[in-house]
């Protein structure tokens, strides 16, 4: 009864969020739920907002109003209270961010160990683990510079999971990747998918939303234009913005 | 005089000099990284009076001359009831000029590390003060090996201030000018002293080239 109680509360929420940069309205009134376990895929234009959104959730960008709760509870505005929060919540971006002056193995039990205060013989054992389960174990002892972009982004994740998060946003995280790297990074998407993690996925890639997606987010120009099945969005699309943007990216 | 009359007459005093010249560097140096490190977190701390005082701090002491800044210490710090010995005098006039060029270095060593690292550390939990021990210090000290390395050469040439106030032992310079007021040296005195200060800052290049080789950042 009580994880009933609890699993109602949705992982996430946005309430009526608004937020400018200078003249720009990057987000009009965004609402949106993200229960647990789900998948969302948010996609759209360049420059509608979509990033930014992704952002806000653990405040890597401030709102100017609205509401953003995490389980139920308020975002922290500042301090430790923000930091303990974010520690909650796992976020990998587009160009990788890997600590550059450390070890693969330091870039994952880095969290682990500072933030969550895990003592470092069981940081690293569950590091190897993680780092196993993206399939870049064997790099353990390199620096990132010595990786490949994809690697280097499963490094990312695996540093996220490091420290169990609730959920995991992902910022565009293949739009700076080689295309063959793509997959590589996509599949240990869909695992962690498969595996109940509840996710935010801001993307480009269009058959894995249609794959993994629970349901699809369409921004343009700052607002929610559409939400829906992946199936449903895809075969037939509400809004002529949708539609138009669909066409925009078929047919290559 | 020629140069083994200087050398048998004087060779004790320059080899004093040069030992007092390295450890005035050495005791300079010591305190201008630890004061450029924490200038440096005062610039990009959240709290805007801080990264006011510090920028202040660098704007102040980077373009006083050292002369001047010499002149101020000896003679308006007893004013306000604080004497120095001079040789005290001499290395706080370098400190706070080599930390004002030192933070300069961290700044642009810290530019190289780029917003991403620093949100992917937000983004974990990292605490402020953790993110600036964890990632920001390390990185920024890793990437100013070669500058620092010249900076030191900087702080080694500044303590022949010392030659501009009585001190026993006398640095390097002040050396020099102890052998031309007393005897017709000339410009040979000078070059030997000047061999003292180019061998020196040859081998803390050497060195320095050699450490930013083993600590270089891969990126």
């Amino acid at each position: 009864m009580t994880m009933d109680t609890r699993d109602d509360v949705p992982v996430i929420e946005l309430r009526h969020v608004e937020k400018h940069f200078g003249d720009l309205h990057v987000l009009r009134d965004i609402n949106l739920k993200v229960s647990r376990g789900e998948v969302l895929v948010v996609i759209g234009p360049s420059g509608s907002g979509k990033s930014t959104m992704c952002r806000t959730i653990n405040r890597l960008e401030t709102i100017d109003s609205g509401e953003i709760l995490i389980e139920g509870k308020p975002l922290p505005a500042e301090g430790r209270e923000l930091a303990a929060m974010r520690a909650e919540l796992g976020m990998v971006f587009q160009s990788f961010n890997l600590f550059a002056h450390k070890t693969i193995l330091e870039n994952v039990t880095l969290g682990p160990i500072d933030v969550l205060g895990m003592k470092r013989e069981d940081a690293e054992k569950r590091a190897m683990e993680l780092l196993a389960r993206v399939g870049v174990a064997e790099q353990a002892a390199k620096v990132p510079a010595q990786l490949s972009g994809g690697q280097q982004q499963r490094v990312a994740i695996a540093r996220s999971l490091a420290m169990n998060p609730k959920a995991m946003m992902f910022d565009e995280p293949t739009s700076a990747l080689d295309p063959e790297m793509i997959n590589e990074v996509l599949d240990v998407m869909v695992e962690l998918a498969r595996g109940g993690m509840t996710m935010v996925v801001v993307t480009h890639e269009m058959n894995f939303a249609r794959r993994v997606a629970d349901r699809v987010v369409f921004m343009a120009d700052g607002q929610i234009v559409e939400e829906g099945a992946p199936d449903e969005f895809f075969d037939h699309p509400a809004t002529q913005r949708a539609r138009d943007f669909l066409d925009s990216i078929k047919g290559h | 005089m020629g140069l083994s009359e200087l050398l048998s007459t004087y060779g004790q005093l320059y080899l004093t000099g040069l030992v007092t010249t390295w450890w005035m560097t050495a005791v300079s140096f010591a305190f201008v990284m630890v004061l450029s490190v924490a200038i440096t977190v005062m610039r990009i701390s959240p709290l805007k009076p801080l990264r006011l005082v510090g920028d202040l701090y660098v704007q102040i002491f980077r373009n006083i001359p050292g002369v001047a800044l010499l002149v101020i210490i000896v003679y308006a710090l007893p004013n306000l009831r604080l004497v120095l010995d001079y040789r005290t005098c001499v290395i706080v006039t370098t400190i706070l000029m080599g930390s004002a060029f030192g933070s300069e270095n961290f700044m642009s060593g810290i530019n190289t590390i780029g917003v991403g690292q620093i949100e992917a550390a937000r983004s974990l939990g990292l605490t402020f003060r953790q993110i600036i021990q964890q990632i920001v210090i390390p990185q920024a000290l890793r990437s100013a090996v070669l500058p620092m390395t010249n900076l030191l050469i900087a702080v080694m040439l500044t303590t022949a201030l010392g030659s501009q106030v009585p001190m026993s032992p006398q640095e390097l310079t002040g050396v020099v000018s102890y052998i031309n007021t007393r005897s017709t040296g000339g410009i040979l005195a000078f070059l030997i002293a000047a061999l003292g200060y180019v061998g020196t800052a040859a081998v803390i290049g050497l060195a320095g080239n050699r450490l930013d080789k083993k600590v270089r950042i891969l990126r």
